[in-house]
């Protein structure tokens, strides 16, 4: 992977794994991203079950992290639990799998081409927006500020808020569906 | 994509921002017939959008990955070791008076000093239907038992019985120290 793809993957969310992960606040590290796991895991089961397959990623990723891998930074830790997520979730159902993989602790590494799929944020949304809508997404899907508090902070009308809440809603499906 | 859906999604992003649980379980149900074309843009989402601190449920969680994961299963649905040992009676068809053997054998295979690939699918029967985990999450990861082939049966029935003399192997020592598999 080119060093000024790796360099952009690194940003701002990444900082604080990284550090984390230096210091050895293995706790601290995989805590923050537990629910993450355990959201994505019931998306992609469709179910309860995703929360055992959630119970299975975040023990492989402790096992791994107690074990000392992943501190190369060759990867950002996002990519290696998005990359492990989808691992374990694509081979849940087949047999066999479960049994051998809970054991392995030096199982697989992150797909390269999976790490440049996910180096995509948020925020890179929220810029690619006109700006009037930009200002709006970033007060709503960054800060998370409510409809009424963003049109006070940008002396806009409610309506206007909502319209180009609207508006957001739909450009932010058609770029998570890219 | 129906308007519905961009509603649900942009709900989702906005619990994200303010930092309350997503819910994604309740939003899929929600969608109704639409879930699965939901679920991938909610998937890509979470790829994209910055995850959130710890909270102090998911801080304990990791906290007792360092128990066995048979412990943390009985403890997070609130039962007693008795629990579970019924449940290995009742499924193994065993005499009540075998509780305290199987108690102690049960003790170790959840403290990950009983080696589980010896066990008997009876035994896990019930204990991952009492739990409602499956038999590789109860597991504990390979290092953690300390049994290995050279620990043979007599030994460990003499660490059964303490001073006793070890006694011929029985039916609960058959269910939990049979042959390994493979």
């Amino acid at each position: 992977m080119a060093d000024a793809t790796q360099l952009s993957m690194r940003d701002a969310r990444d900082a604080e794994d990284e550090r984390l992960l230096a210091d050895g606040e293995i706790n601290l590290l995989l805590g923050g991203w537990v629910e993450t796991i355990q959201d994505i895991c019931v998306a992609k089961m469709r179910g309860p079950v995703g929360e055992d397959v959630a119970q299975a990623v975040c023990e492989r990723l402790w096992r791994e992290l107690k074990a000392g891998k992943h501190q190369n930074g060759r990867y950002p830790f996002r990519v290696i639990v998005h990359s492990v997520t989808r691992w374990v979730c694509k081979g849940w159902y087949e047999p066999g799998w479960q049994e051998s993989e809970l054991f392995d602790i030096d199982g697989a590494a992150p797909d390269e081409a999976e790490a440049v799929v996910i180096d995509v944020t948020l925020e890179q949304f929220v810029a690619t927006l006109p700006p009037g809508d930009g200002e709006v997404a970033a007060l709503t899907l960054l800060e998370g500020l409510e409809p009424g508090e963003i049109a006070t902070r940008l002396d806009k009308k409610p309506n206007a808020v909502y319209q180009a809440i609207h508006r957001n809603a739909k450009k932010l499906r058609e770029w998570l569906e890219e | 994509m129906s308007p519905e859906l961009e509603t649900l999604l942009d709900e989702l992003a906005r619990r994200h921002a303010r930092g309350e649980p997503l819910d994604v379980e309740g939003t899929l149900r929600r969608a109704g017939d639409e879930a699965d074309e939901l679920a991938p843009l909610i998937e890509a989402f979470l790829a994209r959008a910055p995850r959130r601190g710890p909270t102090p449920a998911s801080l304990s969680f990791v906290q007792s990955l360092d128990d066995p994961p048979m412990l943390r299963a009985r403890v997070a649905k609130a039962l007693k070791v008795d629990d579970v040992v019924d449940a290995i009676v009742v499924e193994c068809d065993l005499a009540p008076e075998t509780r305290p053997k199987v108690r102690r054998y049960y003790q170790q295979l959840e403290g990950g000093v009983l080696d589980p690939t010896r066990v008997a699918a009876s035994v896990w029967d019930a204990i991952t239907g009492l739990l409602g985990r499956s038999r590789a999450l109860l597991s504990a990861p390979a290092p953690m038992y300390r049994a290995d082939a050279s620990f043979h049966l007599q030994e460990r029935l003499v660490t059964l019985s303490g001073v006793e003399p070890p006694s011929p192997p029985d039916e609960v020592d058959a269910l939990f120290l049979g042959e390994p598999e493979g």
